[in-house]
C-alpha cells in the first residue's frame, strides 16, 4: 500500500486504468484484516464492498460514472444509518440494529460512487474523547510514543474514523462532531478533520446525540481531500429541517491557498500555562508562517471561552437525554424482559447503555427536570448566546481564528482519568465552535518530542468553509507535514 | 453535595434507568463532580441575555402536506423485538 494514496490521487489512478475499484477495495479490505488489532471497524462490509466495486468497474467501462471518485472505498462511522448494514452507535442497545433506510450523507456518497468498506468504531453514541466508551472496546491509535510501547487512545468520539485513515485502513472516512469528535481524534492521529457549519451537512439518518450541535464531516489525509468529501456530502436536504438552504460552493474547485491580506486572530483566552511547550511552539510558529505568507496576525479576545465547556455539559446531556428516550426496547434494539412495561424499560436501558451514556442521560434528565430547568438548561443557553456573540464580534475583525486543537497530544489508553470531568477537558478548544455553530478544521502541524502529532485548529464564520479550507491549504502547502505512523501492527 | 442515594434513585426513575446498589456510590460521586463543574456558570451574569437553542439563523421550513408511501408498517416493524400483525407487542399495561 502506498502511503501517498488520497482521494485525489486514487481518482487519477482509476481514470488511467492503473487500478480497478475491485483491486483497490480488495487492497483496503486486506489492510483492514491485517489491522484488526487496531479495532477500527465494528462491521466489515466485505461482500457488499466487493460487489459495489465490481459495479463501479462496470460503470467505468461503460463510461457511466457517478463522479470522478466513483469506485473509491471509504470508511463510515458507525453512527450513520446504512441500509442493510448493522448500525450500532457502538452501543449494546443497538448491537442488533440493521436499518432499512440510508442516511442522507451515506446516500450522497453512494450517489458519487464511493464504496463503504464498513462501519467504524466510536465512543458509545458519540459520547467520549478516547473511544473507550465503545461497547466493542477501545480503538488503538496507530501512533506510538518513541519512549514507550504502550498503546495510545486515538481520541474520540470518531476514534475509529481517524485511526483508520491514519493507519491506511481507508483513504478517507466520515465522522461526526458534537463537541470536537472529528477534530480531536484528527489531531491525535495526524489527520485532517473538518467539522462543517451547523446546517451545512444533513443530519438525517445519523444516530442523534445532541441535535443542535451534531454535524457530520470528513476525516482525510489532506485538505484537498477534505474539500472533495465535503463537496460530496454537503447541501440542503428537505428531510432535515435544520439543514441550510444556503447554496453550497465547489470547495475543491475553488481551493485557493493565497491568504495575502487576510487577518488571522489569536485568541488570548486559549493561552494556558498547562499547554505543552511543543504545542505552544507549533501554534506560535504557525502564526509566524501565516504572517510570512502575507496574512496579518491580530490578537483577539473571546471572553466567554472558559464557560463553553460547562455550558456544553448541560446542553449536550439535556438533548441526549431527550434523544435517547427512544431506546426503550419496544420498536428496535435490545429488549430485556421485565415484570411490567416500566420494569422492561428500566432493565433494557440499564443493561443496554454503558456508564458514560447513563451519566449523561441522568445529568440531562436532572437539568431538564422541574425546579432545575431555568437554573441549568436556560442558563446554559444564555451562556451559549454570549459565546456566539464573542465570535460574531471577533469575525468583524478577523477572517479566521487559529488555536491548538487539543490541550495535549494522544495519551495512553491505560492512563485515562477516572473522573469524567478530567476527560471532558480534552474538548476545551473544540466545544465553543459547536456551541456557536461554526466550521472548524484540525490539521496536523508537527510532531512533538515523543513523535506524536500536534494538531492546530482553524475556525471561520458560519458557512465560510471555503475560506477555512483555503487557509488550511496554505498552512499544509507551507509545512508539507508528511509524518506517518510506523505500522507496528503488521509485525 | 446534590446527589445522594435517594435523589439518584428518583432521577433513575425519571430517566427510566434502573440503578443497582453497587453502582450508587460511584455514580453519585461522578454526577456530583459534573454538577460542581457546571455550577461555575452561576457566577456569570445573564439577566439581560436571551437564550440560544440553535445556532442556525434560518426559519424552519414547512413541508408540503402530501401523501407518500414511505414508512410502511412492514418497514417500521422490521426491527421490533416482538410484534404481532401490524403491532408492537409490549408487556400487559392494563389489568
Amino acid at each position: 500500500m502506498k502511503d501517498s494514496y488520497t482521494l485525489k490521487s486514487l481518482a487519477v489512478l482509476l481514470e488511467n486504468n492503473k487500478i480497478s475499484s475491485k483491486e483497490l477495495t480488495s487492497e483496503y479490505l486486506k489492510n483492514i484484516e491485517n489491522g484488526k488489532e487496531l479495532n477500527c471497524y465494528n462491521t466489515i462490509s466485505q461482500e457488499k464492498a466487493l460487489i459495489d466495486a465490481e459495479k463501479s468497474d462496470e460503470r467505468r467501462k461503460s463510461q457511466n460514472l457517478r463522479s470522478k471518485y466513483d469506485g473509491i472505498p471509504i470508511g463510515i462511522k458507525d453512527l450513520f444509518c446504512t441500509k442493510g448494514v448493522t448500525t450500532t452507535a457502538s452501543s449494546k442497545i443497538l448491537s442488533n440494529f440493521v436499518p432499512n433506510y440510508e442516511s442522507t450523507v451515506t446516500q450522497n456518497c453512494d450517489d458519487a460512487g464511493l464504496i463503504g468498506l464498513g462501519k467504524l468504531n466510536c465512543d458509545e453514541f458519540a459520547m467520549g474523547s478516547t473511544n473507550k466508551t465503545s461497547f466493542f472496546g477501545s480503538v488503538k491509535n496507530p501512533w506510538k510514543s518513541v519512549n514507550s510501547d504502550n498503546e495510545l487512545v486515538p481520541g474520540g468520539s470518531s476514534g475509529g474514523s481517524a485511526a483508520a485513515v491514519s493507519g491506511d485502513l481507508c483513504v478517507a472516512s466520515l465522522g461526526t462532531d458534537t463537541g470536537g469528535s472529528i477534530r480531536q481524534p484528527a489531531s491525535f492521529t495526524g489527520t485532517v478533520g473538518l467539522k462543517p457549519s451547523y446546517g451545512r451537512v444533513s443530519r438525517w439518518g445519523i444516530v442523534a446525540f445532541a441535535s443542535s450541535l451534531d454535524q457530520a464531516g470528513p476525516i482525510t489525509k489532506t485538505v484537498e481531500d477534505a474539500a472533495i468529501l465535503l463537496d460530496i456530502i454537503s447541501g440542503h436536504d428537505e428531510k432535515d429541517s435544520t439543514s441550510s438552504v444556503n447554496p453550497k460552493e465547489n470547495y475543491y474547485e475553488n481551493l485557493n491557498s493565497d491568504i495575502k491580506g487576510m487577518k488571522i486572530g489569536i485568541p488570548k483566552e486559549f493561552r494556558s500555562d498547562k499547554l505543552p511547550a511543543s504545542t505552544q511552539k507549533s501554534w506560535d510558529e504557525c502564526a509566524n508562517l501565516l504572517k510570512t505568507n502575507g496574512a496579518e496576525i491580530v490578537d483577539i479576545s473571546l471572553p466567554h471561552t472558559m464557560s463553553a465547556l460547562p455550558a456544553y455539559y448541560i446542553i449536550a446531556p439535556a438533548e441526549a437525554s431527550s434523544n435517547l428516550a427512544r431506546y426503550d426496547g419496544v420498536r428496535y434494539g435490545l429488549r430485556v424482559e421485565g415484570n411490567d412495561l416500566i420494569d422492561m424499560y428500566e432493565k433494557t436501558r440499564s443493561e443496554g447503555f454503558g456508564d458514560e451514556v447513563k451519566r449523561r442521560i441522568l445529568i440531562g434528565t436532572y437539568v431538564l427536570s422541574s425546579g432545575y430547568y431555568d437554573a441549568y438548561y436556560i442558563k446554559a443557553q444564555k451562556i451559549r448566546s454570549l459565546i456566539k456573540s464573542d465570535y460574531v464580534e471577533a469575525f468583524k475583525k478577523v477572517d479566521a481564528i487559529l488555536t491548538p486543537s487539543t490541550p495535549s497530544t494522544a495519551f495512553e489508553i491505560a492512563n485515562e482519568p477516572s473522573d469524567p470531568v478530567q476527560n471532558y477537558l480534552n474538548d476545551i478548544f473544540t466545544v465553543p465552535v459547536n456551541l456557536a455553530g461554526l466550521p472548524g478544521i484540525s490539521i496536523p502541524y508537527a510532531n512533538d518530542e515523543n513523535n506524536l502529532p500536534i494538531g492546530l485548529q482553524l475556525i471561520t464564520n458560519s458557512f465560510e468553509e471555503q475560506k477555512l479550507l483555503n487557509v488550511a491549504k496554505n498552512i499544509e502547502e507551507t509545512i508539507n507535514y508528511s509524518e506517518t505512523p510506523e505500522k507496528w501492527w503488521l509485525k | 453535595m446534590e446527589f445522594d442515594k435517594k435523589s439518584l434513585l428518583k432521577l433513575g426513575k425519571l430517566a427510566r434507568i434502573s440503578i443497582s446498589d453497587d453502582k450508587l456510590n460511584n455514580l453519585s460521586k461522578d454526577l456530583n463532580s459534573i454538577l460542581e463543574f457546571v455550577d461555575q456558570l452561576k457566577e456569570i451574569k445573564t439577566d439581560q441575555v436571551d437564550p440560544t437553542s440553535n445556532s442556525l439563523n434560518q426559519k424552519l421550513e414547512v413541508r408540503d402536506d402530501k401523501v407518500d408511501t414511505k414508512n410502511s408498517a412492514e418497514d417500521i416493524l422490521e426491527n421490533a423485538p416482538e410484534k404481532e400483525m401490524d403491532f408492537f407487542v409490549v408487556p400487559k399495561v392494563i389489568e
